[in-house]
């Protein structure tokens, strides 16, 4: 079989906003260098629609009283760093895009998922739609 | 996967973060106060970390030493407006970080200044040495507390607490954030002095193979030496002394190691990898140590490692005037690792069995018994006296006393070499 298309890419997210913590200045230098190699070739491949970091504050809005509150959001290990857009149609090769992230042996955790084609409730009213037109066969 | 395709990437100076937090760190505590040096360090780790999250999406900046420099002063500016602590002070130290340089500014007359007054802090004398060298790596020259740990052979944990203690001892001590003047500067740069040499010595003992962090250390040494030397009040003659000893020992580094990774006598080097610009460099540093009526040991070691350094061969060199150098050494310091090594050009001069007579004293005091090199030393000698069991014996109780892997792997080559000589 094969492997599933996904023809709006993938996202990875970089989890864990403190994996850095202890980083001499001399490692810092290190990874940035590698991670700045490796968005630029992601880049000129044709394989990054896009990414960027977030800022570490931000708003948590929630609640039937639309409660805003201020971050953390969640521990700082789980935390969103920041995120690619790879334009990769499917997820094994995500998968070894994402083996290559520099800093992964810091502690930086990486989340690979697929961008979903369409609103998933749109898609089974479609699947839906095509079953039961093939059964009028 | 990997590629080699990064060429349009800007490549950044190497060490360029190392160097600049040493910089940065010295212009915040010339705003902050030298008691709140942990603070100022944090400041430029998050201006660092700062760079590291956003480089990489928006493409290094124009002028990197800049952009750390803004970054660590909004920083800084962020943090003391919402630190109660610093009410009370809080315009005056706003306005000078507000009056930090925009630019990395090599020649600012400010930035230089905290630089040194803040070497001066780290090798005060109200610390132990020991925690000087440490406090001046971590603080001067920007390497992480398991760099520092890696080069010292100890621990983190070790380190870490050392670090903590020097700094709660520059508080409890009040210890200033000045130049010093006039008749307490000479005795104050001879502590600094001794602070670099330390540290050049810890990277030359064993800078071979594994051990790449600790041919920086000399590295380091230099670099701070040089910044020393380009100041109208701490330049003298001893301090040229010391950076041409070092500059030419440092200029040996690259031939120590064969491409194996070991340890190769000064006789077996290949001195066509031995570093010319270093020794031109050292040779003019010898010459301006010269220039006064200044005559101290780092006058000596230079003129020792002079006479290593620009003799074409091993046989060419000039052991006698080595040995006068040594001759003087002694009169000036009565020391046992001197005669050690005066022995080893005594050797040279005069015959193995002369160099064993000079260290019979040495052997009876028992003083460098548990130092690995005066077994290795012995060892030598036994070996051209033809006498190898003896030498083994001796390269054995070398090898016991050893802890670098480079010199372990040495001190067992020589040891076989005895054996079979023997059987």
């Amino acid at each position: 079989m094969n492997p599933a298309q996904h023809s709006n890419g993938h996202l990875l997210i970089f989890r864990s906003t403190d994996w850095h913590t202890g980083l001499s200045p001399e490692e810092i230098q290190s990874v940035m260098s590698d991670w700045t190699a490796w968005f630029e070739r992601l880049g000129a491949e044709g394989k990054l629609a896009g990414g960027n970091p977030l800022e570490r504050e931000g708003h948590v809005v929630s609640g039937k009283n639309r409660s805003v509150s201020d971050g953390p959001f969640a521990e700082s290990k789980e935390a969103v760093g920041g995120y690619f857009l790879l334009t990769v149609g499917t997820l094994e090769e995500a998968v070894e895009i994402a083996k290559e992230c520099p800093a992964l042996p810091y502690g930086l955790t990486v989340e690979v998922r697929p961008v979903a084609p369409a609103c998933p409730a749109e898609r089974m009213r479609r699947e839906a739609e095509a079953a039961a037109m093939s059964l009028k066969d | 996967m990997p590629t080699d395709d990064t060429s349009d990437i800007p490549k950044l100076a190497e060490h360029l973060f190392r160097h600049e937090s040493g910089k940065l760190v010295s212009a915040l505590v010339g705003s902050f106060g030298i008691r709140r040096l942990q603070l100022a360090e944090d400041v430029v780790q998050e201006a660092l970390i700062r760079a590291l999250e956003t480089w990489p999406f928006h493409g290094i900046p124009a002028n990197p030493a800049a952009w750390l420099m803004q970054t660590a002063k909004n920083r800084a500016l962020d943090l003391i407006r919402r630190e109660k602590r610093f009410h009370e002070k809080l315009p005056e130290i706003t306005a000078s970080i507000e009056r930090l340089p925009e630019s990395d500014g090599l020649h600012d007359d400010e930035i230089r200044d905290n630089r040194l007054r803040l070497i001066f802090a780290c090798c005060h004398p109200a610390l132990p040495p020991d925690d000087r060298t440490v406090l001046a790596l971590k603080t001067l020259c920007g390497f992480g507390v398991a760099e520092i740990a890696r080069a010292f052979l100890s621990s983190e944990a070790a380190i870490g607490k050392r670090l903590t203690r020097a700094k709660q001892r520059i508080r409890d001590e009040a210890i200033p954030f000045e130049i010093p003047e006039n008749r307490e500067l000479a005795g104050r740069i001879d502590a600094v002095l001794h602070v670099l040499y330390l540290l050049f010595n810890e990277g030359y003992k064993a800078s071979a193979g594994e051990s790449i962090v600790r041919a920086d250390l000399c590295h380091e040494a230099i670099r701070l030496a040089g910044l020393l030397a380009a100041h109208p009040d701490t330049d003298s003659p001893r301090l040229h002394a010391l950076l041409a000893l070092m500059l030419l020992n440092a200029a040996r580094l690259p031939a120590r190691a064969s491409t194996g990774g070991d340890l190769l006598r000064l006789r077996d080097q290949d001195r066509s990898l031995w570093d010319r610009a270093m020794i031109a460099r050292g040779l003019f540093h010898l010459s301006r140590s010269a220039t006064g009526n200044e005559f101290t040991e780092y006058h000596l070691q230079a003129g020792i490692a002079a006479h290593h350094a620009t003799a074409e061969s091993d046989s060419a060199t000039d052991w006698p005037a080595i040995l006068r150098h040594y001759d003087q050494w002694i009169d000036l310091n009565d020391s046992p690792l001197i005669t050690l090594n005066r022995a080893v050009a005594l050797s040279k001069v005069a015959g193995p069995q002369a160099a064993l007579d000079a260290l019979e004293p040495l052997r009876e005091s028992g003083k460098l018994d548990d130092y690995h090199l005066f077994h290795a030393v012995l060892g030598d000698i036994a070996e051209q006296l033809d006498e190898h069991r003896t030498a083994a014996r001796h390269f054995q109780k070398a090898l016991e006393l050893a802890s670098v892997s480079p010199e372990q792997a040495f001190l067992a080559g020589r040891l076989q070499e005895c054996r079979e000589l023997t059987d």
